[in-house]
């Protein structure tokens, strides 16, 4: 996939690994209808699944190898119909049209469709067998539909469509028999494949053309449910009774004095956890990160390579890896949000707020998102319809707080800031944490709306939100996205932080004395660039060595933690074991220490965010615009708090 | 979509908005204007459909509404553009299924 300077902004998924050689079956269904999981199921990869409306918005391929041929699965963007109104609704239609340049048009296609909820589903169903491709119609959700008393007729449904129909559990791969039935059977060219006799290409035409001539929107729809319904009725169609479960956690949830209350609680235990919870689970890797430094340090010789490894190495990447507990505990509690069905909540609450400066509630999913990381929020904005609103989000989506900047705070904070109680059980370390998060969604806030009010100007838009049923997020899919996260974090650490550890390492290692000793360290490469730096933060409270760490942070926020352990770990007199927060309280006092706080809450410190903005705005002018106003900001907060502090 | 051209001749006709929690409805008008009806339309609000308000959100948020079993959250101002009239009433006029 090369083609990536397309005229809009949409650049192609890099993911695809598209062997040419194999069938290519598109997963095309109404958001949430469960493709991805599907997907997972018969790939065996991990593509996100999550419960609300809007979670994939690239296509990306697996290949599922069965006896007699190699089949490509392409997971998509969910939609409702085939005239897109998003970005992520057109990464859909392109690749079911083969409109995209050098891509082909699948050979077949599964249609997924939310078995609990056919009489709307079933809307698609026309525009889809339409596009007059070999079509399997997959019903999700068949132990919900079971569990809440309703049922289909699979037979008289595949009768009615004239195409394969299975009623399946996504979750469960045992029952995905059928499906697999079906992409056999483009090797062996069994009957599954039949192409759809049912529908003319000219209805899939006028699926097309809604915007334009022919029929007027309403009728088309009307018509299309009116089809929807005939189709659920001689399927027989049995609606299930509405989720009770789900009822009564809405009551709850949606109530006008529980709701938020219950919220900022759950916050706040979870910010409690990160300090206290955490607490074994990092003293844990502490002991180990120490230990098996203080090994290296016994068994190796004295020599430069020693003092790479413990100062350089174990101190740069140890003081990183430490906090890879308290990043679990977040991302468990982002994934239980995420799975449960919370969030599509969440942005009914937010809509107000959202709605007053100026964005749509949609927009407030994809800013969620980026509490773990804002790399795939940036991505994830594709699901926001209007262009402009698309870009707004974007541009304040690095204010919220990424789970990079959580080791930064929580070093900051556990250094500074006393561990006694403040509010009950709500311990001071958790409130300032809180107040930091806090901090940052206000500066996105605050930044949508000066945003909306000035350069990207537009109308207001509606906010239609479906609410899925409470599922209960399975501990396996828990568990395997921290598995996934904590490969992620130790890859980054192994990479960038390994790297910048030794590069600070070696700097700090010239230029040498006349009988090859290593310079005092202020005299060091490094401790010189440092003294370069030096006036440009002396204001904020900072000295060379926190210099170095916001230089060395621009790659990636936690890489400062890593860049003062190297440092240190020079310093440090004996090379056994020493610690960051006792250095750091030698270096900053509480004024200098909240500046630092601020400025991280603030600047954009991640080149993969900036990457990803040029690549979804399609140029360079946003990402420049933001770094400059965040960087502005980031000295400004960081300047006003030493200042006052 | 369009003027409400018929307001004055039917009195009787209220709005989404205006529906308490709990009484079922049926969309008979759609005045929401140009594009913004497609996301409406798409998720199955189209005219004849029924539409139950099942709850109010915190703080003048959105309305939840159950539509075919399920739930889907609406602004006031959007619901203020769709036409209804109470499900009873509108079984004898329309074919409400
Ligand atoms: N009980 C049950 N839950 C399912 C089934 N299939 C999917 N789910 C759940 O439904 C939710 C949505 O699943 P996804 O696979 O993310 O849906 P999607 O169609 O990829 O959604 P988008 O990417 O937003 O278009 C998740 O919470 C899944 O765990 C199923 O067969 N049974
Ligand atoms: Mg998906």
């Amino acid at each position: 996939m090369s083609n990536g300077a397309q005229s809009a902004s949409i650049a192609p998924a890099p993911a695809v690994a598209s062997s040419p050689g194999h069938p290519r079956v598109a997963l095309v269904g109404p958001p949430n209808s469960g493709k991805s999981t599907l997907f997972n199921g018969l790939t065996g990869l991990r593509q996100k699944v999550a419960n609300y409306p809007g979670v994939t918005v690239e296509r990306r391929s697996g290949v599922v190898v069965e006896a007699v041929g190699s089949v490509e699965v392409v997971d998509l963007p969910g939609v409702h119909s085939l005239s897109p109104r998003s970005l992520d609704q057109k990464v859909t239609r392109d690749f079911l049209t083969g409109r995209l340049e050098g891509d082909r048009q699948p050979e077949a296609v599964i249609l997924v469709l939310d078995g609990t909820r056919l009489k709307t589903h079933l809307m698609l169903a026309d525009p889809v067998l339409g596009l007059g491709l070999p079509t399997l119609v997959v019903l999700t959700m068949a132990d919900e539909l079971k569990r809440r008393g309703g049922g289909v007729d699979v037979r008289l449904l595949s009768a009615e469509l004239g195409v394969e129909v299975a009623l399946v559990n996504a979750r469960d791969g045992a029952s995905l028999e059928p499906v697999r039935r079906f992409l056999r059977a483009l090797h062996t060219g069994g009957e599954e494949i039949r192409a759809c006799p049912v529908v003319s290409a000219a209805d899939a035409t006028t699926a097309e053309n809604v915007h334009g001539r022919a029929l007027p929107v309403i009728d088309l729809f009307a018509e299309r449910r009116k089809r929807a319904r005939t189709l659920g009725r001689s399927a027989a169609f049995q609606d299930p009774r509405p989720s009770d479960i789900t009822h009564r956690i809405d009551s709850v949830v949606l109530h006008r004095l529980w709701g938020p209350l219950v919220f900022v609680a759950t916050i706040a235990v979870v910010f409690e956890a990160i300090f206290t919870a955490a607490v074994p689970l990092m003293d844990g890797t502490e002991a180990l990160v120490a230990a098996s430094g203080e090994f290296v340090a016994r068994t190796l010789p004295e020599s430069w390579f020693r003092s790479l490894l413990i100062d350089g190495v174990w101190a740069g990447v140890g003081s990183v890896v430490v906090f890879l507990p308290q990043i679990l505990i977040l991302f468990a509690f982002i994934a239980i949000l995420e799975d449960s069905g919370y969030m599509a909540r969440a942005a009914v609450i937010a809509d107000r707020l959202m709605h007053r400066v100026g964005l749509q509630g949609r927009s407030f999913l994809p800013l969620l998102s980026a509490y773990a990381c804002a790399v795939p929020a940036v991505m994830a904005a594709r699901a926001v319809e209007d262009e402009r609103d698309r870009i707004a989000t974007i541009f304040v989506t690095p204010f919220m707080t990424c789970s990079a900047r959580l080791p930064v705070y929580a070093l900051l904070i556990a250094a500074f800031i006393p561990a006694g109680p403040l509010i009950g059980p709500l311990g001071m370390r958790a409130a300032v944490l809180m107040g930091l998060y806090a901090l940052g969604l206000l500066a996105a806030i605050g930044t949508a709306a000066l945003l909306k009010g000035t350069l990207l100007k537009g109308r207001p838009h509606p906010f239609v939100m479906e609410l899925p049923p409470y599922r209960m997020p399975s501990l396996r899919s828990i568990g395997t996205r921290l598995l996934d996260r904590t490969k992620v974090f130790l890859r980054r650490a192994g990479k960038i932080i390994l790297t910048v550890a030794v590069v600070l390492w070696v700097l700090t290692q010239v230029p040498s004395g006349p009988s090859g000793e290593p310079p005092e360290i202020g005299d060091s490469a490094l401790g010189r660039m440092g003294q370069v730096i030096e006036p440009a933060i002396e204001p904020l409270g900072f000295d060379w060595r926190i210099g170095i760490g916001l230089v060395t942070s621009l790659a990636a926020r936690e890489v400062i933690v890593g860049t003062l352990g190297t440092i240190y770990g020079v310093e440090s007199e004996d090379d056994q074991s020493f610690e960051l927060q006792a250095a750091l309280q030698q270096d900053l006092d509480l004024g200098s220490a909240v500046a630092m706080l601020i400025f991280f809450v603030f600047a954009l410190q991640c080149m993969s965010t900036v990457a990803v903005m040029r690549r979804e705005t399609g140029g360079w002018m946003w990402p420049a615009l933001q770094f400059t106003y965040m960087l502005v900001l980031a000295y400004a907060g960081a300047w006003v708090a030493n200042a006052l502090l | 979509m369009g003027s409400r051209r018929d307001s004055a001749s039917k009195p009787a006709d209220r709005t989404l908005a205006d529906v308490p929690l709990e009484e079922e409805v049926v969309v008979v008008r759609m005045e929401v204007a140009g594009e913004d009806i497609e996301p409406l339309l798409e998720r199955g609000i189209v005219p004849g459909c029924k539409v139950c308000p099942v709850r109010h959100s915190p703080a003048g948020g959105p309305t939840v509404y159950r539509v075919d079993g399920h739930l889907i959250a609406l602004r006031r101002e959007t619901a203020s553009c769709l036409c209804v009239r109470s499900a009873l009433e509108a079984a004898g006029v329309l074919d409400a299924n």
